[in-house]
């Protein structure tokens, strides 16, 4: 059956996705505005931190996570085709780009905590590692959730419905664009 | 389809480029709100195209584009 995507009740991925994702984004939303608002009040202080960041690691990061989520919307194209083996090495390609993204943060963090730039050091890496970890913890379950809809494809084919395998990938653009919001306002504008 | 998203990956790898760029040299009067615009528009593109938003009830479009603009403006009044 045709899904009517102009329908307010099916946007691309259902609408129960699509409540998980503005609930998402108002959460990290006021936070970064909470985060903004005591950098207006200690601007010297975020400058000084900012500055401490690894923005080379954090842009490379983004790249990762930008072409994960590529591969991702190419993945849920070619499922749409029927495209199995097409969609299964797409969500693969996704995934270990994710898994890349993971692994650079803990680099990241390691070198945070080795020079003791951990939560308790000031205001501005309280909202780091507030932030980003949490952004860190629903990356990690955006891959589990690849995993299992891969799985699911590789296994049922065409008896896996659309807006599963969208409602997937929408949790997994989810990841991508919060990054998207915390990269500039944590590692850019200070 | 695949031409569409091959764009929105390459506009978007452009825009992270720029912002790079800006964050880099640009001066500081406009630095604030020329990061937060690009970086608005990566946001609107991945949503639009990648979660293919352009499809769906025009609700769903403006909520998501006021809550990118409001957030993004007051990020800029704060800094």
């Amino acid at each position: 059956m045709e899904i009517n995507y102009k329908s307010i009740y099916y946007p691309p991925g259902g609408i129960l996705i699509w409540i998980v994702i503005y609930l998402e984004l108002f959460t990290f939303g006021m936070a970064l505005l909470a985060m903004a608002y005591y950098g207006s009040l200690e601007r010297e202080m975020f400058h000084q931190s900012a500055q401490l960041l690894n923005k080379g690691i954090a842009t490379a990061n983004t790249v990762l996570l930008l072409t994960s989520g590529f591969f991702v919307a190419r993945g849920v194209h070619f499922f749409k085709g029927k495209e199995w083996d097409k969609t299964n090495k797409h969500f693969l390609i996704a995934m270990l780009f994710g898994l890349g993204f993971l692994a650079l943060k803990l680099v990241e963090y390691y070198q945070k905590i080795q020079l003791g730039y951990t939560m308790d050091y000031n205001l501005f890496f309280n909202f780091y590692w507030f932030l980003t970890a949490f952004h860190w913890l629903h990356v990690l379950v955006g891959i589990v959730i690849l995993f299992f809809v891969r799985l699911s494809v590789r296994k049922k084919k065409d008896q896996v419905a659309t807006e599963d395998v969208e409602a997937g990938a929408a949790f997994w653009h989810l990841c991508d664009i919060i990054w998207l919001l915390l990269f500039p306002i944590i590692y850019l504008i200070f | 389809m695949k031409l569409s998203l091959t764009t929105t990956y390459i506009s978007v790898l452009v825009l992270i480029l720029i912002t790079a760029l800006l964050a880099t040299f640009a001066d500081a009067s406009y630095k604030v709100p020329a990061i937060i615009v690009v970086s608005l528009a990566k946001f609107w593109l991945v949503i639009f195209q990648f979660m293919e938003l352009k499809k769906g009830n025009v609700f769903w479009k403006v909520l998501i584009v006021a809550f990118g603009a409001i957030v993004g403006l007051i990020t800029i009044v704060l800094l």
